[in-house]
């Protein structure tokens, strides 16, 4: 092989990963409404679910509750299933957040935060600032907003009648990424599934529970 | 004087359990109960029941409900199979605990997370009847017709993170165990209720392996 074909192989491959680096470059920019995704948001009026977190080969299960209260504000509590708390969080109307009880063993800084951003995404949290903007890709919309650090993608098909999946990503990449099933406006989503990618093999996964379990 | 002050935070004391548990009044001879617990206890080798777990979300006014089958065998192996809301199973034994969730299992060893083996010998006090010897607690005893009631204060710190107190009611029967009631600092509680009791029938070995 000729000396400039090989540069030229080396130069394409170099521009392949810094380009693969960043996910979402390759986007383009394009005129969306930021409220049309309000009518995906998930209603997590009164919600508990079997809930699995997988993380670095530990393996957690429990029930895990979310319930609107009367001033508006959202808790999250998760339990194991004999009854023993793990923690109780609570999402003010607006913003903020307020945590109720953590263990010892989960008191860390770092859990703290990624929890409460994972459940800031699924809860539509924050999806009325003004750096809003849109990116297209094949088919697929993601709507955009930045947030202390990170950006909030809801990413819905073209007409945003459906949401398909929501990541929280840096500039480039996505760090986490969750799917929700069995949507509506009127009822809780029956499934979600979580997936963290800078935390290696870091995953949550909650089943929604009937009702006679709750009361 | 100070027999006065003595008198009266003794009278208050008493008055303070009453309202605390109505219907119970604290017993004043604790080394009685002790004695007729520690020999019924010493008769139980075994115990299969069914529960009925109850636990109670106090700011969210919201109850979880769950069910299952309970294996004890004296002196450290428990089983809790969980039939509803979903399948799940734990089983304690010797220092070992296995959980099995649907298809994820997990083993843990309960002498190498310092919670887990406190947790771990609650459960175990409080059924095979040893909660009154364990130094993690301090107990006070309470009676009505037909139950004791055992309270439980935790004094190390790590179960003081987790709970304010353990109770547990006590058939005047048999001297078994029909609720364990945990109270967590945040005003939630648990309630296992344990009915259906069958004492002192075989057990086999396979109920409580951990594969």
């Amino acid at each position: 092989m000729r000396k400039s074909t090989i540069r030229f192989l080396i130069s394409l491959n170099l521009a392949g990963t810094i380009l693969s680096c960043n996910q979402y470059r390759h986007m383009q920019r394009i005129q969306s409404d930021e409220f049309c995704i309000q009518k995906l948001r998930p209603d997590f009026n009164h919600a508990v679910y079997k809930t699995s977190v997988d993380v670095v080969g530990k393996h957690i299960s429990g029930i895990l509750i979310v319930k609107r209260m009367p001033d508006s504000s959202t808790r999250v509590v998760f339990t194991n299933e004999m009854g023993f708390s793990y923690f109780d969080f609570g999402f003010p109307p607006d913003s903020g957040f307020k945590i109720y009880l953590i263990v010892p063993q989960m008191n860390k800084s770092g859990v703290i935060r990624t929890l409460r951003k994972d459940f800031e995404l699924l809860m539509f949290r924050n999806t009325n600032g003004s750096r809003y903007y849109a990116l297209k890709d094949s088919g697929l919309v993601y709507h955009a907003f930045p947030q202390n650090g990170d950006i909030n993608y809801y990413i819905t098909d073209n007409n945003c009648r459906r949401l398909i999946k929501m990541q929280r990503a840096t500039t480039k990449k996505p760090i986490m990424e969750a799917f929700i099933f069995e949507n509506s406006q009127d009822i809780a989503p029956d499934s979600i599934s979580i997936r963290h990618f800078n935390i290696s093999h870091f995953s949550i996964t909650l089943k929604q529970i009937p009702a006679p379990a709750a009361q | 004087m100070i027999k006065s002050l003595g008198l009266l935070s003794f009278l208050l004391c008493i008055l303070y359990s009453e309202a605390q548990y109505p219907g119970y009044t604290l017993l004043d001879q604790p080394e009685t109960f002790k004695i007729s617990f520690t020999q019924a206890t010493g008769k139980t080798e075994t115990i299969q029941s069914d529960f009925k777990q109850e636990k109670s979300l106090s700011m969210l006014s919201e109850n979880i409900n769950s069910n299952g089958k309970f294996w004890y065998r004296k002196n450290d192996k428990i089983r809790m199979e969980y039939i509803q809301p979903y399948s799940y199973i734990m089983i304690l034994n010797g220092g070992k605990i296995y959980i099995k969730e649907g298809q994820k299992e997990n083993k843990i060893s309960a002498n190498s997370n310092k919670v887990f083996q406190q947790v771990n010998r609650i459960l175990i006090d409080c059924v095979g009847g040893s909660m009154l010897d364990n130094p993690d607690f301090q107990s006070r005893i309470f009676e009505r017709s037909g139950t004791f009631l055992v309270e439980l204060i935790p004094l190390t710190k790590n179960l003081r993170e987790l709970y304010k107190n353990i109770n547990i009611l006590i058939d005047k029967k048999d001297y078994t165990a029909t609720a364990i009631e945990m109270f967590e600092l945040s005003g939630d509680k648990t309630i296992i209720r344990f009915q259906n009791k069958i004492l002192n029938a075989q057990i086999d070995d396979s109920v409580f392996n951990i594969p």
